[in-house]
């Protein structure tokens, strides 16, 4: 066989870099004036009309939010390779109350999750010797802090947004952790549960080296995946972004989730908790949400009912919980997330 | 030699079914593909986060869509 050139091999180990990053920074660059001649010369549509100012959002959020999930997803993706659902559960095991549940809220932040995992994961830790309350911890921080959503809040709307819902969402998973440790619901797990936790374990997988080309390989496939899979939720928040954009008057949206109303933040988390739209998506709904004067409490709150509570995560639960338990656990995580919206809209 | 699949039925998971029967056909050879769906089998084989695969009941893959070259690389191992 034929040794590959040593230029190819620069290309493949993580050199195409160097000429992919200055062609995204180009595009995003550029984006705004394309979709203003876009909607306004091309189409040939009025600025400041319903129909000229929704177009234009359309035109400019699109490749904005696609060009930004693809850099955000392709770093967090990137970092992910360094942590699996292996090396949380073994830093958890036996952890006591507090630290413990302190711990598995920041390993939810990065951890990668989807909630088809939920139920082998739940087993897992608590069959490894995670206390509940913990293992609560880190299925309440693993959705809700959506290491994506993260990532897209800082570029979109800075480091204070984004802190705010990585520190609230932590608070949240923490103490809703401790207190449903505190309950001791143990035996509201399904019995199949219960007889998993005590049978005897297999053997264990080996956790594979990997290269920083392979890691790079990975963080490409996850973009290539993460983002073709989204990208209709994404089309779809643009649309109902652009639709608030364009019709909704200002003074309508201020008053129904503005923080003087005092039924926003409860109104915010009800409509958000059987959205079941990708963290992604509903990033366009947040900014012309803001954009039209809601509370930033009550936005954040709505946007970690969608991520954190979803009801096919629910659902699947249910195999796992018996019904008080899982009404428990969305009972206290709803909580939290009208405390922390409530509070948002009183001090900021 | 028996490939078991494990997932509860998410697009990753079928994904990955789909790539172990391509591994299987090209390799030729007796090897059989197993579905498994049911959580309690998952957990009893120490699945931890689904898509999985399992080469005659030791885990090889989680968490992840092994490729067809993955899955091939497994069998002649």
């Amino acid at each position: 066989m034929r040794e590959t050139p040593a230029p190819w091999r620069f290309i493949q180990g993580g050199g195409w870099l160097l000429l992919a990053l200055p062609l995204w920074v180009a595009l995003y660059v550029l984006n705004h004036a394309v979709s203003e001649w876009l909607a306004f010369q091309v189409l040939g549509l009025t600025p400041k009309t319903h129909l000229g100012e929704a177009v234009a959002f359309l035109l400019y959020d699109t490749p904005k939010v696609l060009l930004l999930l693809s850099l955000v997803v392709f770093i967090v993706t990137f970092l992910q390779t360094f942590v699996s659902p292996t090396m949380v559960r073994d830093a958890l095991a036996k952890r006591r109350a507090g630290l413990g549940n302190a711990l598995a809220s920041l390993f939810g932040i990065i951890t990668p999750f989807c909630s088809c995992s939920a139920v082998p994961l739940f087993i897992g830790f608590l069959r490894a010797g995670v206390p509940l309350g913990v293992t609560f911890s880190f299925l309440v921080a693993a959705p809700m802090i959506n290491e994506v959503a993260l990532g897209m809040l800082f570029a979109m709307f800075g480091w204070r947004i984004a802190l705010l819902y990585a520190g609230t969402g932590v608070a949240i998973a923490f103490t809703s952790g401790l207190i449903l440790g505190r309950l001791r619901m143990e035996h509201h797990l399904e019995g199949w549960v219960q007889d998993a936790l005590i049978a005897p374990a297999l053997g264990e997988l080996e956790e594979e080296r990997m290269t920083f080309p392979d890691r790079l390989t990975l963080a490409v496939q996850g973009v290539q995946e993460i983002v073709g899979k989204v990208w209709p939720y994404i089309l779809a928040g643009i649309a109902v972004g652009a639709f608030i954009h364009g019709y909704i008057p200002e003074a309508f949206m201020a008053g129904l989730l503005g923080k003087q109303n005092w039924y926003s933040v409860p109104l915010a988390v009800l409509i958000g908790i059987p959205l079941y739209a990708n963290a992604a998506g509903v990033m366009p709904i947040v900014e012309a949400l803001l954009g039209k004067g809601a509370a930033l409490g009550s936005t954040l709150a709505f946007m970690m009912a969608v991520i954190g509570l979803s009801l096919p995560e629910t659902i699947i639960l249910r195999k796992v919980m018996r019904p008080r338990l899982i009404a428990t656990f969305v009972g206290v995580v709803a909580l939290g997330i009208l405390l922390v919206g409530y509070l948002f809209n009183a001090i900021l | 030699m028996l490939i078991e699949v494990f997932g509860p039925g998410c697009m990753k998971c079928q994904t990955l079914e789909k790539h172990a029967k391509e591994a299987v056909a090209q390799t030729g050879g007796s090897h059989q593909v197993l579905k498994v769906s049911d959580y309690a089998a998952m957990v009893a084989r120490g699945v931890l986060s689904t898509p999985a695969l399992a080469l005659d009941g030791q885990l090889k893959f989680q968490g992840k869509v092994a490729s067809v070259d993955d899955i091939v690389a497994l069998l002649k191992a």
